[in-house]
């Protein structure tokens, strides 16, 4: 169907239907038929306060001729969505550009709340649709985020650096700022919808930039990473310096904020999956070993003497006394957000030289995370977001005056 | 149009139709900016590969000089087709491109619209000359049969025009020109005229420009019996310009250009339907004024003549441009001393005004051009850069006209400044080449390389101001501070402050600004984002060094932390009033403030178990005060792991005003929101009530009681309270010292300060027992002097109590004594490093005894003051453990000598705390920096020969006694005060249990903890000449051993003098000498402990004062 029709069809379809309550958008090529009826049951078992059939609206992305196809019985309405354009390549811009035509059409439809589900449908359940769609029904928050269950070494990428950057610089205490699963109010598809695609969508971090409200769930999913099957430094171009981006596009806000603000948390956590397989991490320090002596003048470009001298002391470390501070983890994360900006090196060599020093913080991390319980894993990151907020002030006083000449 | 068709508004290059406000505006020159095809001149194509420089400069917005076709007699701006691009410069094609290219990388662009006049080539002007008169195509142009109309209108060309009047030979007719007689005015009595105008304007705009300089705008209507400048029918013409704007197009803007003062530029704003911006010329040479003059009275003398303008409107404000430095708006004693104070040679004055750029005319000193930018970038208005001035480009005063101001731009060291590769000689105008301002000397390419350079510096200015929309928007207030060589003011935009202050002296300057309505606010240095001390209630004191400038952002004192909201309505805390704890303390509120203490503890910077995962925290114990406002609140934390702690918390709940102002700037100090039939409110921490303070101080002043469920609360005041307490009308308003770590602390007034000890533990406080044991029992006055203090009595009156809060008078102090002695320590390294060390004579192994008697005159010359206060402070030591131990009856006081049973347990005691030592330094010994791994070598080498030290402790007949000692005596514990030493906090080591703190001990271990001080002293201070002064380096490690020991035989000598034949220290030296040896061994050992776990690169320090212990 012709995008016109699709406009037309959505504009009929909020005309039938002034008050749409929730609208239920899939990141992914789904089976329509598929979503539509397990859409319905999820939301009918999800004691929501809202009738499947009328106020619910499924949104998919839609194939060729695709049209809006109006609820009957029990059965939601189907609307196709455009994805926003966007020049990413990457998964995670696919996912982004199609949350953003989702959010956009939630605007459209005036939705009440909008729920963005990833493509593998797990989180299309009752009991996580409605811990997702209630707090923002219930007009708690405008954003609610997930806390997914994951394994011990799962997401390292978001415990090392997207959690606590994102905490530090935005001051809203979100574990997973980029998610595959969300909720949204109408005012937040509104505001974050119109906007126009800039790279990745981090919800939390456009709450933050509308002074919106923001809360967490505990959702017990488990998603396949939408990054499997790249290398790392392929991952950490698409995720990190995404967000380096944004860091670079949001400076004047988030040089404001000073300490991370709490954010209301529903649900319980699951327990910890426990993974049979055991991480070796002598390939990692040596792959750091390496790195410090074949990437120092890289390095030189990016880090201040004192993080390089402490870097060489690391080197030199045998395996079992391999330990980088979080203090200097904190401040290595932070100079590459800066030289991502100024360019001090091409973009694509600066993430390459970020990676052998991700993988020593990994060994480093692994190392003490196998000694510890469940409980204490949960502190340490907090410990390591910490160590980001306190060092923020390092951040800006760098960006602020980014002199090559400091300590 | 017809009915019920919609305008389509065509949109800008940016959706914030405010776009202007935050601008940084960029002033070139086409001609003069890139010459891309080598003839000579510069051209679009040219500007569009250098479009890369702007954006990374970050400027935000480029005003473009006339690039029209013309005969370039006045730089452009007689133009001779509105429609089209000088050929010189490139094609519209070139012109649209060059448009794109700028709003791809986020540049507004902006261009001149000259309606007052045009060319004599204009096809209007020749077609008017030759039409008859009084036909519609003379019309376009003012004609006159005389050349005696408008006679009071003045002559703006003086220099080069006579009349305001031109014979027009072919029409027969004067025609009227402002400017030069090639530029005659166009007649706006013609309605044809004002519609051409529009359609010129409506050309560029459709194309996508974004911004219009209106030239010229005060002159385009002339009447009779006027000057013919701001006339109403002009204002009128503006109005009509803007509508046509406003109805087709968004987020565009105008700039007028009126040299006028400020009260006649205002009409141009009308009311926001004239021009957007305006430039606000008068400012301009008041900068200039005030900086040679070094008084900020030009500068807030005409911003006080400056009216307010709407909303939506902006002054754009600069510091040159590419016309003369312009001397209309000025008094003529004002221009006089322009001219005299930045014109020497008459060649660089024009007109009325000085032809110079920006560097040469502040004499190409750095710190001036950085300080004039940094008026631009914070003052009220959008800044306006010219080319060039970013790289302090210089002119050349032997081109005629203005044309020294428009030379090319200098890009690189290479042929014609890499503005052309032309022949020299064909260039539009010459490059400056003379050895100080020259291209080879200043260019582009030259700075980009250079970290230091003005361009760089002038990069981060724009980048650092971008942040910040203050500066643009933002309200401004001079500060009236007594010293006129110093410019402050505020600025401030929806509760956002910036303070600037500047110094326009070539002399640093002080100064004390009234900033008492900012009081607890922060001031945070902007470029380096560095804190400032907080503002109090007396004038805040700044140093600036000369051309210095500051700016500092105000930002609360208090870290403002979102209160956590209840997830559901049915869990708010609903309380009666403010005295209504019954329902936080009980049932379901007693569940939720148990569920958001955890939090709040975690925020609070007295907690010490951040570190700690807290499993619960629970209110155990609680007593009310202020007639039940304040509830003093004993919380048990219980910890994943590790013993449970209990805080004291006094709690007070606040509605209205108060709450939302602790809220807006005290949110860490809010626990949640409660609410009552009044309305929300908050739940806090009570001190931070100005009235449960002063509740503290009246329960000891007065010796109130309250009861708790266990026991009670007593205030109790010493028998000096009233001495220190001193005149209770002086006033004594509570104010919190921020900086603290474990305890919460109030000033009242300047003269006595209560500590609330926040984590309680059973028993005295030692800080508290001690300071009233010496006030009151002792003639020892070098302490802080002891108030009284609250305590807690538990029912039954065994040992269960503990003290809450003590209550000190002030010690007016000039630091302490570690900050004091490492500033002696800068001096005496100053003036040892070009001396030669003195032969000390002394063997490695000498004696005590020896050490005292041989301090060479010497180090006593260079170590000067230090000298003196060692023995003030080994005398102080002494009589402070003399006084300890002054009372054989008090059961807590009372010495003991050291036995033989004594001994042997402190020599266990000490041994396992070394091997644990020594087995850590074993284990960090791949870790160490490379400079301590020779020392630590050697020490694990000699390992059994230091832990014979403790061996020999057993052999000792006379050890002395065991008395009350500090406990955790070194240099940061003492205040130099009047030339003499007070000692404080006697809280003992705060990781050790009350009782450890409580223990007797030998006095020898408060002196070995001062001996290692100085030695911390010695190396701290040394590394931090060393960085200044690298090279010295070799030679100052033996002058700081030689100090060390210098200034410790000193205070050890005057602390035996003084304790005299004592029994409480060993009889014999060498007794004593075996004493202080061991605590000073263990000291330096537990130091090394210490800075293996948490600062490795200071670990040196210990390790060498345990090679070279005394």
């Amino acid at each position: 169907m012709p995008a016109t029709d699709v406009a037309a069809g959505t504009k009929m379809t909020t005309e039938q239907n002034s008050a749409i309550e929730l609208l239920i958008g899939v990141t992914g090529d789904v089976n329509p038929v598929d979503l539509r009826s397990r859409a319905a049951a999820a939301v009918a078992q999800s004691s929501l306060p809202v009738r499947a059939s009328g106020q619910v609206v499924v949104a998919w992305p839609g194939v060729e001729g695709a049209g809006v196809e109006s609820g009957n019985g029990s059965a939601p309405t189907l609307i196709p969505y455009r994805p926003a354009a966007t020049n990413e390549a990457g998964p995670w811009a696919q996912i982004s550009a199609a949350q953003r035509g989702i959010l956009t059409l939630a605007a459209e439809v005036k939705a009440a709340a909008c729920i963005v589900i990833g493509p593998d449908l797990k989180a299309l359940r009752a009991d996580t649709v409605h811990a997702l769609g209630a707090p923002v029904l219930d007009r708690q928050c405008d954003l609610v985020m997930p806390i997914y269950a994951l394994e011990r070494y799962e997401g390292l990428v978001n415990t090392a650096i997207l959690m606590p950057l994102a905490r530090a610089l935005y001051c809203k205490r979100v574990q997973m700022p980029l998610a595959l699963d969300f909720a949204a109010s109408a005012s937040y598809a509104e505001r974050i919808g119109a906007k126009a695609n800039r790279g990745l969508l981090w919800p939390a971090i456009a709450a933050a930039q509308e002074t919106m409200q923001v809360g967490q769930v505990h959702l017990p999913v488990r998603h396949q990473t939408p990054m499997e099957g790249l290398d790392l430094t392929a991952v950490l171009t698409q995720i990190v310096g995404a967000l380096f981006l944004e860091v670079e596009r949001t400076a004047a806000t988030w040089q404001r904020g000073r300490s991370a603000q709490p954010t209301p948390v529903w649900g319980q956590p699951a327990q910890m999956h426990e993974s049979e397989e055991t991480i070796e991490v002598r390939p990692m320090i040596e792959s750091f070993q390496l790195a410090s002596r074949n990437l120092d003048e890289l390095w030189q470009l990016v880090l201040p003497p004192v993080t390089l001298l402490e870097l060489r002391h690391l080197a030199r470390c045998e395996p079992e006394q391999f330990k980088m501070a979080d203090r200097i983890w904190a401040r290595i994360v932070y100079d590459f957000a800066l030289a991502h900006r100024l360019r001090s090196i091409s973009r694509v060599h600066l993430m390459g030289a970020l990676t052998p020093l991700y993988l020593g913080w990994v060994a480093s991390y692994v190392q003490e995370a196998s000694m510890m319980t469940a409980e204490q894993v949960v502190q340490r990151q907090e410990q390591l977001a910490r160590a980001f907020e306190e060092n923020k002030p390092y951040l800006v006083s760098r960006w602020r005056w980014p002199d090559r000449f400091n300590p | 149009m017809a009915t019920g068709q919609v305008l389509v508004k065509k949109p800008g290059s940016t959706t914030d139709p405010l776009w202007y406000k935050d601008a940084i505006i960029y002033e070139l020159h086409v001609r003069a900016f890139h010459d891309s095809n080598n003839d000579g001149i510069g051209d679009f194509p040219g500007l569009i590969e250098k479009l890369d420089y702007l954006q990374d400069l970050g400027v935000t917005c480029l005003w473009l000089l006339p690039f029209f076709p013309s005969p370039l007699r006045d730089d452009g701006y007689d133009i001779s087709d509105y429609a089209s691009v000088n050929p010189s410069y490139g094609t519209i094609e070139d012109f649209q491109r060059f448009l794109d290219e700028a709003h791809a990388r986020g540049l507004q662009v902006m261009i001149e619209l000259v309606i007052n006049h045009t060319s004599d080539q204009h096809p209007w002007f020749q077609r008017a000359r030759q039409a008859p008169a009084g036909s519609p195509e003379r019309d376009f142009y003012v004609w006159s049969d005389t050349d005696q109309k408008y006679r009071d209108a003045r002559i703006i060309f003086t220099d080069t025009e006579k009349s305001n009047w031109t014979w027009d030979p072919m029409a027969q007719q004067y025609y009227w020109h402002r400017f030069f007689s090639h530029q005659p005015d166009l007649n706006f009595d013609n309605p044809q005229v004002l519609e051409e105008v529009i359609s010129v304007m409506r050309f560029w705009l459709d194309m996508g420009v974004d911004g219009l300089r209106l030239d010229a705008i005060p002159y385009l209507v002339e009447r009779d019996g006027t000057n013919c400048e701001n006339l109403a029918e002009t204002h009128g013409l503006i109005r009509a310009i803007r509508k046509a704007m406003d109805d087709g197009y968004l987020g565009r803007m105008i700039l007028a250009e009126a040299n006028q003062w400020p009260e006649d530029v205002r009409p141009y704003f009308g009311d926001g339907d004239e021009c957007h911006m305006a430039f606000h010329f008068p400012l301009m040479p008041r900068i200039y004024m005030a900086l040679r003059q070094e008084d900020r009275l030009p500068i807030t003398d005409i911003i006080a003549q400056t009216p307010d303008i709407p909303e939506s409107c902006q002054w754009g404000i600069f510091l040159r441009n590419h016309d003369e430095l312009t001397l209309e708006m000025v008094s003529e004693d004002e221009r006089d001393y322009m001219y005299l104070a930045y014109s020497a040679d008459p060649r660089m004055r024009i007109n009325i005004g000085i032809r110079r750029r920006l560097a040469p005319l502040l004499d190409n000193n750095r710190r001036r051009i950085e300080l004039l930018n940094s008026l631009l970038f914070s003052f009220p208005g959008t800044p306006i850069l010219y080319y060039g001035d970013e790289i302090g480009m210089g002119d050349n005063i032997y081109l005629g006209d203005r044309n020294g101001v428009r030379t090319p731009m200098q890009w690189t060291a290479d042929r014609n400044a890499g503005f052309s590769r032309a022949n020299p000689a064909r260039l539009y105008s010459p490059v400056i080449m003379d050895p100080l301002w020259g291209y080879e000397a200043i260019n582009v390419e030259a700075q980009q390389s250079d970290a230091s350079s003005l361009l760089n510096w002038m990069r981060n200015m724009i980048a650092l101001r971008k942040l910040f929309q203050v500066f643009g928007r933002g309200s401004l207030k001079f500060l009236e501070a007594e010293n006129r060589k110093v410019l402050a003011y505020l600025r401030e935009l929806d509760g956002e402050r910036v303070l600037c202050v500047a110094n326009l002296s070539r002399f640093a300057q002080p100064v004390a600004l009234d900033l008492s309505a900012y009081a607890g606010m922060i001031p945070v240095e902007m470029l380096g984002y560095v804190e400032f001390p907080a503002i109090g209630s007396q004038p805040y004191p700044l140093t600036l060094g000369p051309y210095g400038f500051l700016w500092l952002e105000l930002q609360p004192g208090e870290e403002q932390v979102e209160v956590p909201q209840p997830v559901a309505a049915e869990e708010r805390l609903h309380v009666k009033d403010e005295r209504d704890w019954d329902n936080l303390l009980t049932g379901r509120g007693g569940k939720l403030v148990e569920k958001l203490l955890p939090e709040f503890m975690q925020r609070q910077r007295w907690f010490g178990g951040k570190s700690r995962s807290i499993v619960s925290a629970k209110v155990m114990e609680w007593a009310l005060m202020e007639q039940g406002r304040t509830l003093l609140a004993w919380v048990r934390v219980e910890f994943s792991e590790g013993d449970p702690d209990v805080y004291l918390m006094p709690l007070g709940m606040s509605f209205g005003k108060e709450a939302e102002d602790l809220l807006r700037h005290a949110g860490n100090s809010v626990v949640t929101q409660v609410f009552s039939k009044d309305g929300a409110g908050v739940l806090h921490d009570g001190l931070m009530r100005d009235r449960a303070c002063s509740a503290l101080l009246a329960m000891i002043a007065n010796g109130e009681r309250v009861k708790s469920q266990t026991g009670e609360v007593r205030g109790e005041k010493s028998r000096f309270f009233e001495e220190i307490e001193g005149d209770p009308a002086e006033g004594r308003l509570p104010r919190r010292l921020t900086a603290e770590q474990s305890n919460s602390s109030i000033f009242f007034g300047d003269r006595m300060i209560l500590k609330l000890f926040r984590r309680q533990q059973n028993g005295p406080n030692p800080d508290t027992e001690i300071g009233k044991f010496l006030t009151e029992k002792t003639e020892f006055r070098n302490v802080a002097p002891f108030g009284g203090s609250i305590e807690f009595v538990r029912h039954g009156g065994d040992n269960e109590g503990a003290t809450l809060a003590m209550l000190q008078g002030v010690v007016q102090n000039e630091g302490d004594g570690w900050a004091w002695m490492l500033e002696e320590l800068d001096r005496y390294y100053e003036s040892s490093v070009a001396a030669e060390l003195p032969e000390l004579g002394l063997a490695a192994g000498a004696t005590l005894r020896e050490k005292l008697d041989e301090i060479p005159e010497s180090a006593r010359e260079h170590a000067g003051i230090s000298m003196e206060a060692a023995s003030t402070l080994g005398r102080r030591t002494a009589e402070l453990h003399l006084a300890l131990a002054s009372d054989p009856d008090d059961p807590d006081f009372a010495p003991a000598l050291l036995d033989g049973g004594d001994l042997v347990a402190l020599q266990a005691e000490l041994v396992q705390k070394a091997t644990r030592a020594f087995d850590a330094l074993k284990a960090n010994l791949a870790r160490l920096p490379d400079n301590a791994v020779e020392a630590a070598g050697l020490i694990l080498s000699r390992r059994s020969t230091l832990l014979e030290r403790f061996s020999r402790l057993t052999a000792l007949g006379d050890a002395g006694a065991r008395i009350r000692v500090h406990g955790d005596y070194h240099l940061g514990q003492v205040l130099r005060a009047k030339g003499d030493f007070v000692i404080l906090d006697f809280e003992g080591e705060p990781a050790h249990t009350l009782t450890e703190r409580r223990a007797e001990q030998s006095p020898l271990k408060d002196v070995a903890g001062m001996v290692r001080s100085f030695s911390y002293a010695a190396f701290s201070a040394m590394s931090h000449f060393m960085a200044r002064r690298p090279a010295d380096a070799q030679k100052l490690e033996p002058w700081a051993r030689l100090w060390e020991s210098s200034v410790t035989a000193e205070y050890l000598r005057a602390y035996r003098e003084t304790m005299g034949d004592s029994r409480i220290v060993p009889q014999t030296i060498e007794g004593f000498e075996v004493m202080l040896r061991a605590f000073t061994l263990d000291k330096a050992l537990y130091e090394l402990t210490y800075e293996l776990n948490h600062r490795p690169d200071w670990v040196r320090v210990p390790l060498n004062g345990i090679l070279y212990l005394p």
